[in-house]
């Protein structure tokens, strides 16, 4: 737009303010750095913030132009080199970890080697671009995808679900802002069909826990994936506050086994001997004792425990035990989900005491809503489905809940022609616990 | 990782991506004065963006009386995730303002 701007930005926000700016090509930008706190609503400190910067906002608007501002210089090219450091075990680590490139646990060193035993899990090219991701654009090739898995520690036989895992994050741009937002999102990636017991991924007892290769691996490779090919650094492109340990790993496989009803990819057109990734994007992982293992027991905790500060998606983890329950009593999953969005309420007087118009839910307007109660849920544009059912874990009767995110993406999994050959090459790593 | 030092040697690739430079823009021309300009006032769906807009706006019109004001309230945190009929309008709304003040919520 060629209309003079300037942003008013919280000042912890700057570098972050810069990035985007620059990812969009405007490498100097007038940015009013000022003291509110984001998201905040005490108007107070807001009255105070813009008044104390007003000759700076101003000023910024009428200022004429540097020649730099006017014709920003291109920097100096950034250079790529392919091999970027040779050393021992340790100091390959505390290279990468110096760069910012790793999570902060130990890396394996990507070697020539480690990555050509990588590359044995697709047809693909090395070359081949699968996607520019954003915000900086990085581009997404076969080949930094089996860097960035061998780093992780992933198996070749991986390789399919990192590939349609890095489509999944470029379907939609609404998922490039989860990973940088305040609110600490953190991906959710489900996998269903064959792959997931080709590779071992968990999705019985502990399935969220520590302790599969696949799960460890997949989460953290796409989570590397997204700090050095999206971009997306703590504190200078994510803004989370208070930070999320899902960043470091969140993958499950649907317990389809188990499952009563038709899979998750299947729900979403895909046939059940396709191989898929599910990708949202959640703030947190809640567990709920349910009030019964009964079918109103666990629907009555599910409506009672959800509360209206929350925003996005609603995911309901059932356990197979759970899923079998409500199945038997004739639950299907939409009615469950209607179930939950008529009943998830709260009073309506209570939303306009603490807030009218932003108490409950800072994108719905209630000011003028005569009605008795609050929906916590609702069918919208932006979310028209904002309750969606998973089934995984051991046989027990917690609950999960996967509270906020964006409409789930799902992509299928190519596997490359020698898929069997590479599944029996593989298979045997698996843990083998002492029994004490 | 003590024996490592004495011994292996591993020559790594790097895990960053190439990127293509981005065509540099420059930023649009500053307005001499604002008195008498009509301002747009800018909000994503931050909440605190329209509170922050609404104590900019009130100071603006004190100290520049003429002026006027119109808003454009984003409905996602950025405006290049805007829909595109929303884009449409964002861009008719920033081409009939002389300036714009805005606010992220951040």
């Amino acid at each position: 737009m060629n209309t003079p701007t300037v942003t008013l930005a919280f000042q912890y926000f700057l570098d972050d303010a810069m990035s985007a700016a620059s990812s969009k090509g405007m490498p100097v930008v007038r940015v009013v750095p000022e003291t509110i706190v984001s998201e905040s609503t005490v108007v107070e400190d807001i009255e105070a913030a813009i008044t104390g910067v007003a000759d700076d906002m101003v000023d910024a608007l009428v200022r004429p132009l540097t020649g730099e501002e006017q014709s920003p210089k291109p920097r100096e090219p950034e250079e790529y080199p392919r091999i970027v450091f040779k050393g021992t075990l340790e100091e390959v680590n505390r290279f990468f970890y110096r760069r910012g490139w790793t999570d902060g646990l130990p890396i394996i060193p990507p070697t020539e080697e480690a990555v050509a035993e990588m590359l044995t899990g697709t047809d693909l090219p090395a070359d081949h671009l699968v996607a520019e991701l954003e915000p900086r654009l990085g581009k997404a090739t076969v080949e930094k995808i089996a860097i960035i898995g061998a780093m992780a520690g992933a198996l070749p036989t991986y390789m399919p679900l990192l590939i349609a895992g890095v489509e999944a994050l470029a379907a939609n741009p609404v998922l490039g802002m989860m990973a940088v937002s305040t609110g600490s999102f953190s991906p959710f990636w489900l996998i269903n069909g064959p792959i997931a017991k080709d590779v071992h991924i968990n999705a019985s007892f502990g399935a969220m826990s520590p302790g599969n290769i696949a799960n460890a691996a997949i989460g953290r490779a796409l989570g590397l994936i997204t700090k050095n090919i999206r971009g997306v650094r703590k504190q200078i492109e994510d803004m989370g506050v208070l930070g999320n340990p899902g960043k470091y790993t969140m993958v499950v496989a649907e317990n389809e086994a188990f499952n009563p009803w038709k899979p998750f990819h299947v729900e979403q057109g895909f046939h059940k001997e396709d191989s898929t990734i599910t990708l949202t994007f959640p703030q947190s992982f809640q567990q709920m004792v349910p009030f019964g293992t009964d079918d109103q027991g666990i629907l009555g905790t599910v409506v009672s425990s959800v509360t209206p500060a929350r925003m996005g998606l609603f995911g309901l983890v059932l356990t197979p035990a759970n899923a079998k329950t409500l199945a038997s009593k004739g639950w299907t999953k939409k009615t469950i989900i209607d179930y939950i969005i008529e009943n998830a309420i709260v009073p309506m007087e209570q939303i306009k005491r603490f807030g009218p118009g932003v108490g409950g839910s800072i994108f719905r307007d209630v000011s003028n809503d005569t009605s008795d109660s609050f929906h916590i849920f609702q069918r919208t544009e932006r979310y028209p489905e904002p309750v969606q059912i998973y089934v995984f874990g051991g046989f027990g009767s917690w609950l999960g809940f996967l509270q906020g995110g964006p409409q789930p993406v799902v992509r299928k999994a190519e596997l490359p022609a020698n898929w069997e050959q590479l599944v029996n090459k593989y298979k045997n790593i698996v843990p083998s616990y002492v029994r004490y | 990782m003590s024996s490592e030092k004495a011994g292996t040697s591993y020559e790594v690739l790097s895990p960053w991506a190439e990127a293509d430079p981005k065509p540099l823009k420059g930023l649009a021309p500053r307005v001499t004065d604002l008195a008498g300009k009509k301002i747009g006032l800018l909000a994503n769906n931050k909440r605190a963006a329209p509170l922050i807009l609404d104590v900019a706006e009130r100071i603006l019109k004190e100290r520049f009386p003429a002026i006027e004001t119109s808003w454009f309230k984003a409905n996602s945190f950025s405006v290049s995730s805007l829909e595109s009929d929303r884009l449409s309008k964002f861009e008719d709304w920033v081409n009939g303002v002389d300036a714009v003040v805005a606010a992220v919520g951040d």
